[in-house]
């Protein structure tokens, strides 16, 4: 070390003749011994620090004379006398809590500072441990211009010492955390003293505790033995700088979080951190377990902007970050999110459009440079996989009014085609537009899983039902099972899901210990106003020749819920009468459905029937289904769903030729049903979908469909029409019907009556107009459509069976419903 | 009764393995030591020169060339009186990153900042890369001290650090003469702070 000696700059300090120096001057000498081993003189000590505290105006000449040793011990590397003199400084600091401190604080720090910068370990760590010291006292009088710079900069520094000697390293990079932690506890509550929050500190704090941190982690993967694991965490630079940085966090106001968190994600983006999470994922765990918690939103505002601003960086990285993000959304719990929820999911999901593109085009820019940044596929799944997951975590914490917001609001992202939207169109359109679709439904699946409303009512509206029924989400089998587990997981309240995961005929459903609770109003409101909706769906499920086998489970999964959630007699009846219908379209397969879906029809049919018997114990019912059961064993097994839902299953060329009994007999049912005290009487009229909007636009268009639509709209208030509706397919079972029920018609509709009037006598306000809202906004959305048909011609039926009636379906309903102005529904 | 006179801040940036901790330690410590590991972080070296009988302490921090540190190192550029700015001359590489560097010296350093640009290890002239002039041309283009060194042969090495401190003496002196037309507060004699840039006493 060539560094040149100070000592000229005083001259004749040690010449002095002892009697003629200041009284502080030998006091302060007399404390040194002969020889520095002998350490501090310590009743000479006491004489000093008793002339400090009765003459407190001499302490800072006191600490000046003082420091004016040490350095020039330092320089003449008398290191003995350095600890002597620092121990005196320290006992004065410790000893005069005063007022007076502030002067002496000046040659203390000096002190301090001229121990740290020096290039022995020893004095480095002799000084930091006084700065501790200091640290810890509270001064109540503020100093202005007391700079920590240096010493955030040199300690910042010995943290990332690399001394080959691993002790000592380990001992200086604890002595640079140790001294951080003192700036902070000096001066994070003194808003007059240099704000330790700015950048410029934490840009050096921050990442220099996180590197320890690091580091740790590294030595730990690196020493196999346990033994040494254990003997070195007792004193690892790791822990410390955890604490450290716990308590630093722990401090951060509103204003402080910002600052003290962008280090942070500057660090993990250049040691590239965020690829194996881990670290990640520790470091945030660590924040936000240390920061206040109604801080903890603007932790993840941070992340998510974060995450924008590297929505070109690889997926891998942005996978990381999302991942982060689920962890900490987890954490902060209901705080997480805080005011800005949408603009949470928002990001997410635009994160999500981002890969989808990505992933279709291969590059991060379409406009240009083509293959700069080569794309992987499966990292850009993993990517959204993990959005997903995030998307799913944060909904959880969300109380539920949000968490519904939080769907309706995904599922106006969803892409659907409609008069609004046009549609991307071209293959890649397509494709995009389908991966969106799944994406975004898988979202919805995701948010929906635990999702515990108590009101299906307000929870789904029927601006989210009426979107995610569409059919255009159903043509896509993949789609089409999403729409249906989205649907029982949100039915699902009692954790009765995964019974039915199986389809089975078992004999005793009690073994399933189902959970159920009478089916509250708000729940058969909901059934009131959008049962119609929901079996509509199920029964054109059923129809669709790409069902395999989840499909089924879905579909059964779905009537079982809908029976023990949210079933009064009145949706029995009904759900009765859809899985008869089901039962009817694959025996008459009209739709030249495949033997092995006629068969899984067949299948579900009797399971559901199975289930629902039971449900409503009727013990004639139970036996009629029991029946149809063994005589589809003997005979049939390929209708059962033992044997159609096998891996393998053995089906029969056809089905077309059944015996009456293995099928389930409507009539029968009816009586059974009847007979307990059921209103059976409508199972006598087979159900038949109620056609939408959209159908009209979409392929699936029918003849039969266009004319039950008048029935099913308007056959709830107005019985008169029920009949005359019948422009169903006649068939060997209608006549029959007609010629059977021709007296439980009349009945029927006399009752229908009663019933009508009685709802409106008695039902509660909301419920009538509840009931009347739909009706309005269904009108409504007719008019709308047909407006919109009035302007632009709708688009040519695709549909051969239409051509083939030539019969102009679009016009028979506007005219048919412009008669119908607002004010008549009411 | 400070133990120097000025105090200057100087930080050396540059590429991985262009030698700025050999510099450093070439300057204070008067070793090259062989087998140099890379940085980590930021190291820091402290040295007092006498220059006209005037003492100056030099605060050296010589930061980690490593891209994965440039968060913490680019915190210490904002202090800095002066950087230098460290390239390999038997490296191109080295070179065509200066002007890389240079918009980090734009974005994070203060504006009075003084630059030198040092091309090191001459010592191995049979391998030069990058010529003297280019390197000139360069430097002078963006207002910068040129100077090529090697750390090896303690070429150059005390002039870069020498020079550097009278340059920032001077401009030093004329910072106070306009600070004290400008803002002339009595009782504000001595500064008691323990780092300002450059303290006068």
């Amino acid at each position: 070390m060539a560094r040149r000696g100070t000592s000229s700059s005083f001259p004749g300090v040690c010449g002095c003749c002892g009697a003629l120096r200041p009284r502080y001057k030998r006091l302060v000498d007399n404390i040194f011994p002969e020889d520095s081993e002998d350490g501090l003189v310590k009743s000479n000590m006491e004489k000093l620090t008793f002339y400090a505290l009765s003459a407190p105006e001499k302490l800072d000449r006191i600490g000046a004379y003082l420091s004016e040793r040490l350095s020039r011990d330092v320089a003449r590397h008398r290191y003995g006398y350095v600890c002597i003199a620092m121990e005196a400084l320290d006992q004065l600091l410790m000893a005069c809590h005063c007022q007076s401190i502030n002067l002496f604080v000046e040659s203390f720090l000096k002190m301090v500072a001229k121990l740290v910068e020096s290039e022995k370990p020893d004095l480095q760590i002799l000084g930091t441990n006084s700065f501790v010291k200091f640290a810890n006292i509270e001064e109540d009088t503020p100093s202005y211009h007391r700079s920590y710079d240096f010493f955030v900069s040199r300690f910042s520094e010995m943290c990332h010492n690399n001394d080959d000697d691993l002790d000592i390293r380990n001992k200086i990079r604890m002595a640079g955390i140790k001294g951080l932690q003192g700036v902070v506890r000096k001066t994070v509550n003194d808003e007059l003293q240099a704000n330790i929050w700015d950048p410029q500190h934490m840009d050096k704090i921050v990442p220099s505790l996180l590197y320890n941190l690091q580091y740790a982690e590294e030595a730990e993967s690196r020493s196999p033995s346990p033994l040494q694991a254990t003997e070195k965490e007792k004193e690892s630079p790791a822990e410390l700088a955890e604490r450290c940085l716990r308590e630093l966090l722990g401090r951060a106001a509103y204003g402080n979080i910002k600052n003290a968190i962008k280090p942070v994600l500057m660090h993990l983006d250049n040691h590239k951190l965020w690829e194996p999470q881990i670290f990640a994922i520790r470091c945030f765990k660590i924040i936000m377990y240390s920061i206040q918690p109604q801080h903890s939103h603007l932790v993840i505002q941070q992340l998510l902007g974060h995450l924008d601003a590297n929505s070109k960086s690889a997926a891998t990285v942005r996978a990381g970050i999302v991942e982060v993000l689920s962890e900490a959304a987890v954490i902060a719990a209901s705080g997480s999110v805080g005011p800005t929820v949408l603009e949470v999911f928002n990001t997410l999901l635009r994160q999500l459009r981002l890969s989808i593109d990505y992933e279709l085009t291969g590059s991060y820019d379409s406009a240009m440079n083509i293959g700069t940044k080569i794309i992987k596929e499966h990292e850009e799944r993993m990517f959204q996989e993990a959005v997903i997951k995030t998307i799913g975590s944060f909904a959880s914490t969300l109380p539920t009014y949000q968490r519904s917001e939080v769907m309706l609001f995904i599922m106006s992202k969803v892409p659907l085609p409609s008069l609004q939207h046009a549609i991307e169109m071209g293959k890649t359109g397509v494709n995009r537009t389908r991966l969106i679709q799944i994406m975004l439904l898988k979202s919805l699946l995701q948010v929906s899983i635990g999702f515990q409303c108590n009101n299906l009512l307000s929870a789904l509206p029927s601006s989210f039902l009426d979107p995610l029924l569409c059919v255009s989400l159903m043509e896509d089998g993949e789609i089409r099972l999403f729409v249906l587990e989205i649907l029982i997981s949100l039915m699902d309240r009692h954790g009765n899901r995964h019974k039915f995961s199986t389809i089975s005929t078992i004999s005793d459903i009690s073994v399933l210990k189902l959970k159920v609770d009478k089916c509250s109003r708000q729940d058969t409101l909901f059934m009131k106003k959008h049962s119609q909706q929901l079996y509509r769906h199920i029964y054109l499920s059923c129809n669709e020749r790409t069902n395999i086998h989840p499909h089924y489970e879905a579909i059964y999964g779905m009537l079982a819920m809908i029976s023990i959630e949210l079933a009064n007699e009145e949706v029995v009846v009904d759900l009765i009468r859809l899985v008869l219908a089901v039962q009817e379209l694959a025996l008459t397969n009209e739709d030249n459905l495949p033997v092995y879906n006629r068969c899984a029809l067949y299948a579900i049919s009797a399971a559901y029937l199975n289930v629902i018997s039971q449900l409503t114990t009727v013990p004639a019912f139970c036996q009629h289904v029991h029946e149809v059961i063994e005589a589809r064993q003997k005979q049939a097994p390929y209708l059962l769903p033992e044997d159609v839902f096998l891996e393998k299953p053995r089906l029969p060329k056809s089905v077309d030729h059944l015996e009456r009994e293995v099928l389930f007999l409507q009539s029968k049912i009816s009586e059974v049903l009847g007979g307990s005290g059921y209103n059976s009487d409508r199972l006598s009229t087979p159900y038949i979908p109620q056609l939408t909007d959209e159908d009209r636009l979409s392929k699936r268009k029918s003849i039969g469909d266009t004319i039950s639509l008048q029935v099913e709209v308007e056959s709830r208030n107005s019985p008169e029409k029920e009949e005359k509706a019948p422009a169903e397919e006649i068939t060997f079972e209608t006549l029959k019907k007609a010629i059977v029920d021709n007296v439980a018609v009349e009945e029927q509709e006399r009752e229908r009556r009663r019933q009508v009037v009685e709802k409106f006598q008695k039902a509660p306000f909301e419920e009538i107009a509840a009931h009347c809202g739909a009706r309005a906004t269904l009108l409504q959305s007719k008019l709308n459509q047909i407006f919109d048909i009035t302007i632009r011609p709708p688009p040519s039926p695709s549909g051969t069976i239409t051509a083939a009636y030539g019969q102009p379906q679009h016009h028979s309903i506007p005219v048919y419903e412009m008669k119908f102005p607002d004010l008549c529904v009411y | 009764m400070e133990d120097y006179d000025f105090l200057f801040k100087i930080v050396l940036i540059g590429n991985a393995g262009v030698g700025k901790t050999c510099l450093v330690r070439r300057f204070t410590q008067g070793l090259f030591p062989p087998g140099q590991g890379a940085t980590i972080g930021v190291d820091f070296m402290i040295k007092t020169v006498e220059i006209k009988g005037e003492k100056i302490k030099l605060q050296i921090w010589d930061t980690a060339g490593q891209e994965r540190f440039r968060s913490i190192t680019q915190s210490y550029y904002r202090s800095a009186n002066a950087l230098i700015l460290t390239y390999d001359i038997s490296c191109e590489e080295s070179f065509r990153c200066l002007p890389e560097w240079l918009k980090e010296i734009e974005q994070y350093a203060s504006h009075q900042v003084v630059t030198v640009l040092v091309g090191n290890k001459i010592d191995l002239a049979q391998n030069r890369e990058v010529s003297q002039q280019r390197a000139q041309e360069f430097a002078e283009a963006h207002n910068m001290f040129y100077l090529e060194t090697s750390a090896k042969e303690s070429d150059n090495v005390e002039k870069l650090f020498l020079d550097l401190a009278c340059r920032l003496i001077s401009e030093a002196r004329q910072n106070a003469l306009v600070n004290n037309e400008a803002s002339p507060l009595p009782g504000e004699g001595t500064t008691i702070s323990y780092l300002n840039c450059c303290n006068l006493n």
